[in-house]
């Protein structure tokens, strides 16, 4: 069951505006940039939430969604839906430009204008590196959370916003270097590219490896002119481990070279990575700086939905669909791809709803205009029901379309005999045994349909039952020079399998 | 003879249809709910609207999913002639991410017309294959990626299915890409990365309905009217087909060969022999041709081993049973016959075989593998020493000695009770 995670508290969620560093219990770093010191705010734990819950009605406001609506108390669904009502005109999903611009809207790929929801977080990271830019001193991030939340989009995010400060503020604008460690060849080849990103134009002596070359750079006293500071982004930082953690090692060590110019932040989903691969970095006081994006919550969800659907002229959603949707998936993930993703099947459903009202429609207008040129009187209008929007049932359809299992529809459908294997694996399995042997399988099987008074098949058609079975995910099958020998084990709860066969009173009876 | 020939062209005409599975899954896709045009619409509403999507394919082995995919293949490239591209990979082959990287590069090469080098590297592979991806976008053209056995790609680090789905996430993209998995849980293998890129789309290939099924017969085994094939045999062909269509019987005979294994492909491989046991001298289908076919698929070569032995074999599989049911863990052909010298003396069986003779139809039970040694070492000691074991069950050998001509009724005696 997806578990809500349990995280360190984000010190954006009660005061957006500061950066409390006392609260920072596990990593911090010295290294990091003297952010202002801020009075301590009480801990509170994550889950003990009180401005909102699964269940919170809509009316209750959601401080930390917005540093805009702060001030107000009215729910900021309600007061974006009552500045969107004035100018939203209705929504043709006929008309095939609109519906393109309705997907485009909700398509994972688009990136939006503006990013909402990470403004404490992108606030951090920015701060770090502005302080690093400033003091010309190097300095390491940990960027972490669960897929989904935002953490790639706001580090280009913040790398625009560093390169907007850098060029008012007058400092040198520093390189950047975005790196997504999924394509590296070898995992040490990240030195090389860094190396070719910091001396574009000098020729790597074969002699040093990329590693030793960038940290010999980094320990010698720089020319007069100075070298820019760089700034690497590395993007799923959890390839990079090896067996010997070398590699991820010597990455972050390198920020802690004397005169070293880099700014490492590092993505990642493991909360823990830093303390897990990097101990010895505990030692000398440079652990890098850890920024948790949190899962989205319900809240969370339907400001990014309402955002998106803002530069649409018309309104798509009803209000109800969309909070549906944003309840389910922040209870089930807070992954806001998962949420986009329901939304555009919602929009298929109405697509495909269009289509089939249209053919009945089409052969429905077809006989009545037959039918009245039979009886010769004056046309009727036939009044087409109109679909503007996307209703919560749509919505309902396409949660379940994503959130169900197909295994208790491909249990349901199987054929008899191999229903009835399945039924002697539960009744074998009820009595605490782990796993059993196709022998042994055979003969609960046989009892079975002795039972039923169905001709049981041979040993050889069973086994290759239990080997579509084993294919499908159902059973597990292990090796063996006899057939009867092979072990099988279960591999779908006995739950799922008694409700799937419910339906059929023999199952039911046998299954009790 | 011109009769003769034509129900040869005629045989061969339903053979070749049996093996064609773009021939044979036509019929089930045409309604709006099949699983055909759910796929057909996803695919062409991604290229129209030049989005990217990605979907999974499941079901058994042989329910269709490739041949389905193969015909929307082939609609939508006559529709959109310029606008597709197809990339097919394997996990057996591509799981690992240079094969696989190296066979994008080379599809894509041959595709458009490019030089391809073996010598690249991986590097040089991926950097290749995202700005494929980037000038496709910009063309609108749309790269469809069918990763067949996309559980396989699921193990190791699943660094190509990442690759593939982070480069769909960018605008400039346009791609599609369709997993086809026999495993349901396909997508719960994926990393938690992965899976929150991947679509949760999933189409599922059940095993057809009745009604489907009885189409599905009457589409493939119904000759064409008007085609080479002379026109009143073809109709009387069809004429006979739908009685026994209809017949009770042969619903039943469907319904039980069904029983154990509902795909589509299992049921192909039924008609094949069916259509094949047709008679030359008749030229039409019966209802006899179906049952041969089914008794020949459902055979148990075991039992048709114990129909041929000797009654004396019989006597000594079913000591070898009794011994087995007082639990002696090891015994060898001088327990046996020790077995069968006290049955004889309990039930006063008057027959009387010498030793040699034992032995032979003992090594006559281990030609046939109904028995076999435990151990493979003891190859220098004679044959009446080395531990034997059964290799049929008990269910087996009572089956066997049902359906034996004249089995005598003290093996059953002997089988039923318990000492």
């Amino acid at each position: 069951m997806p578990a809500i995670m349990a995280v360190k508290p984000d010190s954006a969620r009660s005061n957006p505006d500061s950066t409390p560093q006392k609260r920072r219990l596990r990593s911090d770093t010295t290294a990091a940039p003297d952010s202002p010191i801020s009075t301590p705010v009480k801990w509170k734990s994550p889950r003990t939430c009180t401005t909102s819950s699964p269940k919170t009605p809509i009316s209750r406001v959601e401080r930390d969604c917005s540093e805009n609506i702060t001030k107000s108390h009215k729910s900021p669904i309600k007061k974006l839906s009552d500045s969107l009502t004035p100018t939203k005109q209705k929504w043709n999903p006929l008309d095939s430009e609109q519906m393109k611009a309705v997907k485009e809207a909700m398509h994972v790929s688009t990136a939006p204008p503006n990013i909402v929801c990470r403004e404490g977080e992108q606030k951090r990271v920015l701060e770090f590196c502005q302080a690093c830019v400033e003091q010309e001193k190097a300095g390491s991030l940990y960027v972490c959370g669960c897929p989904g939340t935002g953490k790639s989009l706001s580090m280009e995010k913040v790398k625009q916003l560093l390169f907007h400060w850098a060029n008012e503020a007058g400092h040198q604008q520093p390189n950047v270097l975005t790196i997504n460690c999924t394509s590296l060849a070898k995992t040490s080849d990240i030195f090389s590219k860094i190396l070719g990103e910091s001396q574009p134009r000098k020729k790597v002596n074969g002699a040093t490896s990329p590693l030793q070359h960038l940290q010999n750079l980094y320990s010698q006293k720089p020319q007069p002119s100075g070298m820019k500071m760089m700034l690497i982004i590395a993007d799923e930082l959890d390839y990079l481990i090896t067996k010997d953690r070398a590699v991820l090692h010597d990455l972050f060590m390198l920020t802690t070279l004397p005169f070293s110019r880099c700014i490492l932040i590092g993505i990642a989903n493991a909360i823990d990575l830093a303390d897990r691969f990097l101990p010895k970095l505990q030692s000398l006081n440079c652990k890098p700086m850890v920024v948790t994006f949190r899962a989205y919550s319900k809240d969370q969800i339907l400001k990014i939905l309402y955002e998106r659907l803002m530069e649409l002229p018309y309104t798509v959603f009803q209000p109800q669909a969309l909070e549906l949707c944003a309840r389910k998936v922040a209870a089930a993930s807070g992954d806001m791809r998962k949420a986009l993703c329901v939304c555009r099947s919602a929009i298929e459903m109405v697509e495909a709803e269009l289509r089939e009202s249209s053919s009945n429609f089409s052969s429905s207008i077809v006989e009545k205009a037959f039918l009245e040129q039979q009886r010769a009187t004056a046309p009727v209008f036939l009044e087409k029901q109109e679909i503007d929007v996307v209703r919560l049932d749509h919505m309902v359809v396409a949660l379940s379309k994503t959130y169900k299992s197909p295994i208790v529809d491909t249990i349901q459908s199987l054929p008899q005999h191999q229903q009835i294997l399945l039924c002697s694996a539960v009744k074998l399995f009820r009595g605490g045994k782990k796993d059993t042997n196709v022998g042994e399988l055979n003969k609960f099987y046989m009892e079975i349909c002795k039972s039923a008074l169905i001709p049981p098949v041979g040993i050889l058609e069973l086994s290759s039952i239990c080997r579509v079975l084993s294919d499908q995910g159902l059973l597990k099958l292990g090796q063996s020079r006899e057939d009867k020998s092979k072990r099988v084990t279960l591999c779908v709860d006995e739950a799922d399998i008694t409700f799937a066969l419910q339906g059929i009173r023999f199952f039911r009876n046998c299954l009790q | 003879m011109g009769r003769e020939n034509t129900v040869e062209e005629a045989l061969n005409l339903l053979r070749s249809r049996l093996c064609n599975p773009s021939f044979v899954f036509k019929p089930l896709s045409d309604s709006p709910d099949s699983n055909y045009s759910k796929l057909k619409f996803i695919i062409s509403s991604s290229v129209t609207e030049a989005c990217n999507n990605s979907i999974l394919l499941l079901g058994p082995r042989g329910s269709g999913k490739i041949a389905v995919l193969e015909l929307v293949l082939k609609d939508l490239l006559v529709e959109f002639p310029d606008l597709i591209s197809v990339i097919k990979l394997s996990g057996l082959l591509h799981s690992d991410d240079n094969c696989a990287f190296k066979e994008i590069s080379r599809q894509l090469c041959a595709e458009h017309q490019l030089l391809f080098s073996k010598m690249a590297s991986f590097d040089d592979n991926s950097q290749f294959m995202i700005a494929m991806l980037r000038e496709c976008g910009l063309a609108h053209k749309t790269i469809i990626f069918v990763l067949d056995e996309f559980d396989l790609f699921a193990q190791g680090k699943q660094r190509v299915l990442y690759s593939l789905l982070d480069a769909m996430q960018s605008v400039t993209s346009q791609a599609v890409v369709i997993g086809v998995s026999c495993r349901l849980d396909a997508d719960q293998l994926l990393e938690k990365r992965v899976r929150s890129r991947f679509s949760h789309r999933k189409l599922l290939f059940l095993p057809p309905s009745k009604e489907d099924l009885q189409r599905l017969l009457e589409h493939i085994l119904s000759l064409p009217v008007d085609s080479t094939i002379s026109h009143d045999y073809a109709v009387e062909f069809n004429a006979k087909l739908q009685n026994m269509l209809a017949d009770e019987k042969f619903k039943q005979i469907i319904i039980t060969y069904m029983d154990s294994d509902a795909t589509v492909n299992h049921l192909l491989r039924f008609l094949f022999r069916a259509v094949s046991y047709m008679e030359l001298g008749s030229g039409f289908l019966s209802l006899e041709n179906f049952k041969t076919a089914l008794s020949n698929i459902q055979r148990q070569p075991k039992l048709e081993c114990i129909k041929d032995c000797s009654i004396l074999e019989l006597h000594i599989l079913v000591c070898m049973k009794r011994l087995e049911v007082k639990e002696q863990n090891s015994y060898n052909f001088n327990s046996v016959m020790k077995e069968y010298k006290s049955i004889r003396a309990s039930f006063q069986i008057s027959e009387y075989y010498a030793w040699s003779i034992c032995l032979r139809a003992f090594e006559h039970l281990l030609q046939r593998e109904l028995i076999c040694f435990t151990d493979n070492r003891g190859q220098n000691q004679s044959v009446e020493f080395r531990p034997v074991k059964l290799l049929i069950s008990s269910h087996e050998l009572q089956q066997g000695l049902k359906s034996y001509r004249s089995c005598p009724a003290i093996l059953f005696k002997l089988m039923d009770r318990e000492v």
